[in-house]
């Protein structure tokens, strides 16, 4: 549908959901409406990015198709967010499936050949097994992973930047602590995905939502970790199966795998699932496989995963929690 | 699998029948007119339900005693046509919310926005439709056959003994008991045109279209005694760009008390100031089915505009009233005569003694106007101006069968039919002989499904 067309059928609908407020007890959405009696492009996308699509609303609305007035907010909500994710975000064109896949597949070539010319080896581990630098030494991994991690990062921001300016404006009030705090613990926990207590209308897919959230912060806490435990520490890696890099990384990498699995079964996997996916599954074989033949090329495919998840991440739905978290903060500031 | 229960619907009260029957170990049958999509009947545009409590909670800001209710059930139209099971209603509704809530309902926090009934209504999370649909599954869950698209066409009667129901797909389906939940025949403007004539081809029905009154038909001509007004029903204005059936909440009208209403020839024929909220908002339903063409043009300029829900389709507007009036294809004087005498009437009734405020009648008034406007009065003089068309928006009927204290049909011979139970719209003429008490239609649904469902299981099982 053209962009005028998508939004000229948001306000057709939301006209509709003005006049009746029904669903002002499932989530912050509707009294954002209420405030919002001629909602222009901007309001829309606001409203859009704070709807956790639960579904309660669709299923309670007496309008929703077959009737007549056709309305059916979560649907064109989350088509208004692809064109968020696609708006905000440097450049605006995505790789589709086909070209992630051959980024992937020539990272993975580029990751073989560098750790060849490093350490002379097909991906040998020959001396101290579990040793990643002995498979492509701690530089040259920290520049294949950190150039697209950085890269990530910087339109991240700038697309959050961007954002806020458009719906919220004052980016004064981007500091506001203790607003966040409550903009935080409302996003963590998937508040708005409860349906003022009805809860999700597909059972189970915030629980492996937030299942799928935890293990991605778990995995975050793993790497770290380890970062500390070389650079401060100066403790060199394989961790023992005791250390907090080990058990972050294996509680975290199954969480990933249980909640994305979820997720997948019960509303079907978007690219951004799998990658999550692919993610969290060359980590967890690793780990598990680190002290057989199998860990070099496993780490190498994990590296690339990593490597293509950070450098595609800006384009893919992983920005999702950007948009969503500002909305949030925006509502909370405005009530 | 035969069948103890057979419950004649798919709004609140045949639900509530059905899932009281089977908490009383019946096997229930429920037999839905509409596909499954379209379920529920007028109780999916409803909102809230209005309960006596002796204090408020997270759902309620303050008490609501059992004797304000009675009050307030007197004060509606010519009050209880019996008095008896109004007393009934009021007691048994006290329990209702606990049951509900057992039942799979949610409820909404109080909020600002819930009408000035946050003291007396609570209000379903998400609506009359959530709460039906809460209340199919559980009866999923309790057992209980649901059958969608299956309309009763005919009862099949031994004496004072229903035996089965026929279906409109051929079948015929015997039964123990059998409770009519099946609303009232507000869809059927056919028979709204016994008492309305030509103007119910004018009316919009605020509810599905299947409401059209077959099965209280089959009761009435079986012999069951009449309860409520014949030709009564309780209508709103709504959008006449609306939909004929099922627009239900989005398409009324708020504007009326904001300017004024002019019929098919440009001119006032009612008090746009009358009263409060939800009285006004329950009489211009009728006020606009009594004019020609049951059609009507609610009135205001920029001075307003912006102040209240903005109507579904958006207003008509211009930037004269003349130019305004022919939008709308009305005689561009007439009207503009019409609100020169309104403007006129204002400034005689003098300099405005408060501000213009919504909250309260506000005493500004015209003088020297017939059909004067007592409260809100103020000049249509800030161009644009601004229309909507409206028409009669009837939302239920109250003519039904009367019933016992246990839920069973009378008979116009004294007695009682021997295993038929009535619940919800078709019976509450019982209750409400006229007039309107929001969310009661819920409560004399919930109150009567359950007595219904109950007496009806007891019936079959013995």
């Amino acid at each position: 549908m053209p962009l005028d067309d998508l939004f000229d059928e948001a306000r057709r609908q939301l006209t509709v959901c003005n006049s009746c407020r029904y669903c002002a007890g499932y989530c912050p959405v509707w009294p954002a409406l209420e405030l919002r009696p001629a909602p222009e492009r901007r309001d829309i996308t606001h409203l859009a990015n704070l709807c956790h699509d639960c579904g309660d609303c669709l299923s309670a609305c007496m309008y929703a198709p077959p009737h007549e007035f056709a309305v059916a907010p979560p649907s064109v909500f989350a088509d208004v967010r692809k064109d968020t994710y696609r708006r905000y975000v440097w450049p605006r064109r995505a790789p589709g499936r086909l070209g992630t896949g051959i980024a992937f597949a020539a990272v993975c070539l580029v990751l073989a050949l560098l750790s060849r010319l490093f350490t002379g080896r097909w991906f040998g581990a020959a001396d101290r097994p579990g040793d990643p630098y002995e498979v492509l030494p701690h530089v040259p991994l920290l520049i294949a992973v950190g150039v697209p991690g950085v890269w990530a990062l910087a339109v991240f921001g700038w697309a959050a930047l961007r954002y806020w300016r458009d719906i919220h404006g004052r980016l004064a009030d981007l500091f506001r602590p203790r607003a966040w705090r409550t903009t935080f613990v409302q996003a963590v926990q998937l508040r708005h995905m409860e349906g003022g207590g009805a809860g999700c209308e597909v059972p189970g897919r915030r629980g492996f939502h937030l299942v799928l959230l935890y293990g991605f912060g778990l995995c975050a806490v793993s790497t770290t970790a380890a970062a500390l435990l070389q650079n401060v520490l100066g403790a060199q890696p394989p961790y023992s199966w005791v250390s907090v890099p080990v058990i972050s990384g294996g509680v975290g990498g199954i969480a990933m795998l249980v909640g994305g699995t979820g997720l997948w079964v019960r509303g079907g996997g978007s690219g951004f699932l799998w990658s999550l996916l692919v993610l969290a599954a060359t980590g967890m074989l690793t780990l598990l496989l680190r002290e057989t033949v199998a860990f070099g090329p496993l780490l190498l495919l994990h590296v690339a995963a990593v490597v293509t998840a950070f450098g595609t991440a800006p384009y893919s739905k992983f920005v999702h929690w950007i948009f969503r978290m500002l909305s949030i903060h925006h509502d909370n500031l405005e009530r | 699998m035969s069948t103890d229960v057979l419950v004649v619907g798919g709004g609140n009260a045949a639900l509530v029948s059905a899932l009281s029957a089977a908490d009383a170990g019946a096997r229930v049958r429920l037999l839905e007119r509409a596909p499954a999509h379209f379920r529920g009947g007028n109780s999916r545009h409803t909102r809230n339900i209005r309960c006596a409590h002796d204090t408020g909670d997270e759902f309620t800001t303050g008490p609501y005693p059992g004797a304000e209710l009675r009050r307030d059930l007197g004060g509606v139209g010519d009050g209880p046509s019996d008095e008896r099971l109004a007393e009934l209603t009021v007691r048994e509704s006290r329990s209702v919310p606990a049951w509900m809530t057992a039942h799979g309902a949610h409820w909404q926090p109080a909020l600002s926005g819930t009408l000035n009934l946050a003291r007396t209504n609570r209000f379903f999370l998400g609506g009359g439709k959530a709460l039906l649909n809460s209340y199919y599954r559980t009866a999923e869950r309790a057992g209980v056959t649901v059958e969608y698209d299956t309309q009763v066409t005919r009862l099949e009667w031994t004496g004072e003994t229903c035996t089965a129901a026929h279906t409109a797909d051929g079948r015929r389906i015997p039964a123990a008991s059998v409770v009519c939940a099946s609303g009232g025949f507000e869809a059927n403007l056919a028979w709204l045109g016994r008492y309305w004539g030509e103007a119910a081809q004018g009316f919009h029905v605020r509810g599905p279209s299947y409401n059209d009154g077959r099965v209280l038909r089959e009761l009435l001509d079986a012999g069951a005694q009449r309860a409520g007004e014949e030709r009564g029903f309780h209508a709103v204005a709504v959008d006449a760009r609306g939909p004929r059936y099922d627009g239900g909440i989005a398409t009324r009208i708020d504007a009326i008390p904001f300017g004024i209403v002019v019929d098919r020839d440009g001119r006032r024929f009612h008090d746009e100031g009358e009263d409060i909220w939800p009285k006004r908002y329950a009489s211009w339903g009728r006020n606009i089915a009594l004019r020609p063409g049951q059609i009507a043009y609610a009135l205001w300029d920029a001075k307003v505009q912006g102040s209240f829900l903005p109507p579904m389709y958006g207003p008509y507007t211009a930037g004269s009233v003349e130019e305004l009036a022919e939008t709308l294809g009305l005689d561009g004087r007439a009207v503009a005569e019409t609100v020169g005498a309104f403007n006129t009437a204002v400034d005689r009734g003098g300099p405005p003694s408060r501000t213009f405020t919504m909250s309260r009648p506000d005493g500004r008034r015209t003088a020297g106007l017939d059909p004067p406007k007592s409260n809100w009065a103020q000049r249509l003089d800030t161009p644009p101006y601004y229309a909507v068309p409206m028409r009669p928006g009837v939302t239920f009927t109250y003519l039904g069968v009367a019933v016992t204290d246990r839920a069973r049909v009378r008979r116009v011979d004294g007695g009682v039919f021997g295993n038929v139970f009535a619940a919800g719209e078709i019976m509450s003429g019982n209750i409400l002989s006229t007039g309107y008490l929001a969310g009661f239609g819920m409560t004399i649904g919930t109150v009567w499904g359950r007595i219904a469902g109950r007496e009806a299981a007891r019936h079959a099982l013995g």
